[in-house]
């Protein structure tokens, strides 16, 4: 296990061969889910950090080649379940490009408009967790983690009146979205974000010149724009890192083009950068929302409406790769079709999993409590690590 | 009765009432820090208002198994909770409720206050080594680099008043305070300052958010406290509560006025309480705004810092009592 | 601390201002409503739309199980967890047994949609826990008992199959009934 070629050791001139082995176990109360981080370390620096991951493997692969085009929607939202809306959309996405499936254009911007509420109230939960982990769970964290999952709470709300479930919804199907809108749900929408936008006004004014908070996160875990492009990081990480990359503007899908939406980049590749990165993302969501309620396009919501068999959709001989702008980053889809009802198969790109691989080279020379500052900052969900 | 029965009586009396008063402090936070946060808090237990929480939370770490991790250092594992919580206790003899009402007012009082309450860390200590536990070590290294640096300031910011009164006798004190308006923390400039260089020692002695890097829940899960269970654990948190508004009182008597206030001679122990009560809740407040910070930045912030400053401060009070007695004012 | 080139006095004028705001917006907060509900003493209102429990249903004229035994139902669900057997009869055809696993069931709604009788709905209420598993493998009996109980949600598959459907395709009565739409839909002609 140690032989990965990803480790690197940072000789820090300490003197001493005092090293000790640390297990940030898979079970720890800032591992973000279920991830074994085996440190090395000299006191309290780290030295050299061993990942290991694989603890919620549920076979999603093997599953999808077993559920149709129809069924596996639904199961697909439990990939990133943070963020269900964007991991649906990933597949479904992939199925409508390889079976070449026209989308109606009140679905795209459904789409659209959902996976910016979700996106929302992801980084709600990004930032909740992040300061409770460098807070503490009985501390001045806990206040802001209870903050954000208040203003979560009120985004699954709306999800809820949407769809009937609050965190897998399995609100996708291919050619379309399985759900419109409800009457007044507009509305609520719109008195929703604005509340929301004011919250996040807050939670800026408790953060942004807080020293406390600025000492922890800048200059922490800096990640290189080389680095960045060498290990292939994706989402805020890369944009953090001054590199203007969104799934959104580079390839547009889902209507995304008609949208007019800033890609907030900044340079500096530390914590803080990633952190201002994720804030501006928050309002940007909210602006996109709110064209998105404006703009709504009469018409169906599906081409392929009314599912009533298990096997109605069939997808013709071919393979084909979307991406999409998760909340965490970019998240692909490959799927192969064999023109049957199941796809022979299917292979998910987490966001999580990429982001993940640059632990190794961040983290030796900080202290231990950078490593949770800095695995917050990265954001992962373990469910698209290990699918 | 003679008066070792009587010393004895006082002292339990007051040690029975500090233990109460400790478990209630715990309800008291756990309220206030969830109207911060948008929730309730204790609810059902003692229905409304969770009035019975705090006593079936020690019911719950009284029946609870005892643990003693097999590679342990039994002796020094098992006296670890006592070597923590005597010393946290024993501050309570110095402290005066009213004049004349407490177990023993020394005339060193002060002295004996933060000479017993740097105590505390040698059972600190023996709970993070004895534990065998690495986050335990971990936490247990830490602590005692953060206490030792915040001990000094410490004592510098509770020497202020000391040096403006003239006395260590914390009666003495607090009647000093009633020609400035009944609070030292009236004193222009000084006063003030000594009071905010106070209670951001208190933080790090106390292990507080946002100094609570030894036990830092999110990375080393309780700090020197993970392998306690029952009721050493129940001990190890009475002694931390109990230095919590032990230095409360202390904050209280001698920047507050302790039972200095209007009203007839009844109410002075009502004042007094009041007063630590509100110096414990501001304390608890900043613990629940802020994240932490590492232990290099938090001992950067003693050493270079907030130790230059209480010196400072305390230089200055003194310069300015020199000059008082000798000319001036 | 923070700012670079700032002078000492700076820097701390920043951290008193950056700590008074912090500590403000937690003493602000300490005067807001409390957001926690009292369950089980205070119920919140279930959206329409809520993917509770499973039930089946009766006709509402004629009092009849709607359940045809088509086994759709059975077919779609990802996880597998309803099993149906057919009883033929000259009529029409009935469930001899329906038993679904309420464990294991995801509450993705996909049995709900494909049925071609609105006879499996989900309820507007969550609320099966019990000690023992084997109360929540749900037969028909069990299925049909809970649908009389709690309120339906608002899904049914003929519903939602005229949701997803083109406008023009849309029933009379499932517009007027729906509610689910956010603009009024007009027919293509």
């Amino acid at each position: 296990m140690a032989e990965t070629t990803a480790q690197q050791t940072v000789e820090i001139g300490y003197g001493g061969t005092e090293r000790l082995v640390m297990n940030m176990g898979p079970q720890h109360p800032s591992a973000h889910g279920v991830f074994r981080a085996i440190l090395t370390l000299e006191g309290e620096t780290v030295v050299a950090v061993d990942a290991v991951i694989g603890y919620l493997h549920r076979c999603h692969e093997k599953l999808a080649e077993n559920l149709t085009y129809v069924q596996y929607p639904s199961i697909a939202s439990k990939t990133d379940y943070v963020s269900a809306m964007t991991a649906e959309l990933a597949y479904v996405a992939a199925v409508e490009k390889v079976g070449k499936i026209d989308v109606p254009k009140r679905a795209q911007q459904l789409r659209v408009l959902v996976a910016e509420l979700q996106r929302i109230a992801s980084h709600c939960l990004w930032l909740g967790t992040w300061c409770m982990d460098m807070g503490g769970a009985l501390g001045g964290g806990a206040t802001i983690f209870l903050y954000a999952i208040r203003e979560r709470e009120l985004v699954l709300d709306l999800f809820e009146s949407l769809t009937g479930a609050r965190l897998l919804y399995g609100f996708h199907q291919v050619g379309g979205v399985r759900y419109d809108v409800p009457a007044g749900w507009a509305e609520r929408c719109r008195q929703t974000i604005d509340l929301i936008g004011r919250r996040v006004d807050e939670y800026e004014a408790m953060l942004e010149d807080n020293p406390f908070f600025l000492v922890r996160t800048q200059g922490v875990g800096v990640i290189s724009r080389e680095l960045a492009q060498d290990v292939g990081v994706c989402g805020p990480l890369i944009r953090g890192s001054g590199i203007p990359y969104d799934v959104r503007r580079t390839e547009p899908y889902s209507s995304y083009q008609d949208f007019d939406f800033k890609v907030p980049v900044e340079t500096a590749g530390d914590c803080f950068a990633r952190y201002r990165v994720r804030m501006v993302e928050f309002r940007e969501s909210i602006k996109i929302v709110r064209q998105a309620l404006d703009g709504l396009a009469e018409g169906p919501i599906s081409s392929r409406p009314g599912v009533k068999s298990v096997g109605q959709v069939r997808i013709p001989k071919g393979e084909g790769y979307t991406r999409i702008e998760g909340a965490r980053g970019e998240v692909g889809c490959y799927l192969v079709a064999d023109g049957g009802a199941k796809p022979y198969r299917l292979k998910w790109r987490g966001a999580s999993f990429s982001n993940l691989a640059v632990l190794p080279y961040i983290i030796p020379g900080h202290k231990i409590a950078d490593v949770v500052a800095i695995m917050g900052s990265v954001d992962p969900v373990f469910g698209e690590v290990d699918r | 009765m003679s008066p070792l029965v009587y010393h004895a009586l006082v002292g339990f009396v007051v040690l029975n009432a500090v233990i109460g008063m400790v478990t209630y402090v715990t309800l008291l936070e756990r309220k206030f820090a969830a109207r911060m946060q948008s929730r309730i808090g204790p609810y059902y237990v003692g229905w409304p208002h969770g009035w019975l929480q705090p006593i079936a939370d020690a019911l719950k770490l009284m029946m609870k198994e005892d643990i003693v991790p097999r590679a342990a250092d039994r002796w020094v594992y098992n006296l670890a909770p006592l070597a923590f919580l005597v010393p946290c206790i024993l501050v309570f003899a110095t402290i005066p409720f009213a004049p004349g009402l407490g177990v023993a007012d020394l005339n060193i009082g002060v002295l004996f206050f933060l000479a017993v309450s740097a105590l505390e860390i040698v059972g600190l200590f023996m709970g993070g080594w004895g534990s065998n536990n690495k986050y335990a070590l971990l936490s247990a290294m830490r602590a005692v680099n953060q206490i030792i640096s915040y001990d000094l300031p410490f004592i510098f910011a509770a020497l202020v008043p000391v040096v403006l009164a003239g006395s260590l006798q914390l009666s003495v004190i607090v009647e000093a305070q009633r020609a400035m308006y009944g609070a030292f923390v009236f004193y222009p400039v000084l006063g003030q300052l000594a009071f905010v260089a106070f209670l951001v020692a208190t933080l790090a002695a106390e292990n507080r958010v946002p100094f609570d890097i030894l036990e830092a829940e999110s990375e080393l899960v309780a700090g020197f406290r993970v392998e306690y269970s029952g009721m050493k654990f129940a001990l190890i948190q009475l002694g931390e509560y109990a230095h919590m508004i032990a230095t409360s009182f202390l904050g209280a008597l001698l920047f507050l006025g302790g039972w200095l206030g209007p009203g007839p001679a009844w109410m002075g122990p009502v004042w007094f309480l009041l007063k630590a009560v509100v110096v414990f809740l501001v304390v608890t407040w900043v613990r629940w705004s802020f994240v932490r910070i590492r232990v290099d930045q938090i001992l950067a912030i003693s050493w270079k810092l907030l130790l230059p400053a209480t010196l400072v401060l305390l230089m200055a009070t003194a310069l300015v009592v020199a000059l008082r007695s000798t000319g001036g004012a | 601390m923070a700012r670079k080139g700032a002078s000492f006095l700076g820097e701390t004028w920043q951290l008193i201002g950056a700590v008074g705001r912090a500590m403000g917006m937690t003493f602000r907060n300490f005067f807001r409503r409390p957001v926690t509900l009292q369950y089980p003493t205070v119920k919140r209102v279930y959206p329409d739309r809520f993917r509770g429990i499973l039930a089946l249903t009766y006709d509402h004229d004629t009092g009849e199980e709607n359940c045809i035994g088509c086994r759709l139902c059975e077919f779609i669900c990802p996880p597998q967890v309803i099993k149906v057997e057919m009883l033929k009869a000259e009529k029409r055809n009935w469930a001899k047994t329906f038993t679904l696993e309420l464990y294991s069931c995801e509450f993705c709604e996909l049995c709900v949609q494909v049925c071609p009788t609105d006879a499996i709905i989900m309820l507007k209420t969550f609320d099966l826990a019990t000690a023992d598993r084997r109360e929540m493998l749900l037969d028909k009996d069990r299925l049909h008992a809970l649908g009389l109980e709690h309120p339906a949600s608002w899904a049914t598959g003929n519903r939602l199959r005229d949701m997803q459907a083109p406008p023009k395709a849309v029933k009379t009565e499932a517009k007027v009934e729906a509610g689910g739409k956010a603009e009024a839909k007009e027919p293509a002609e």
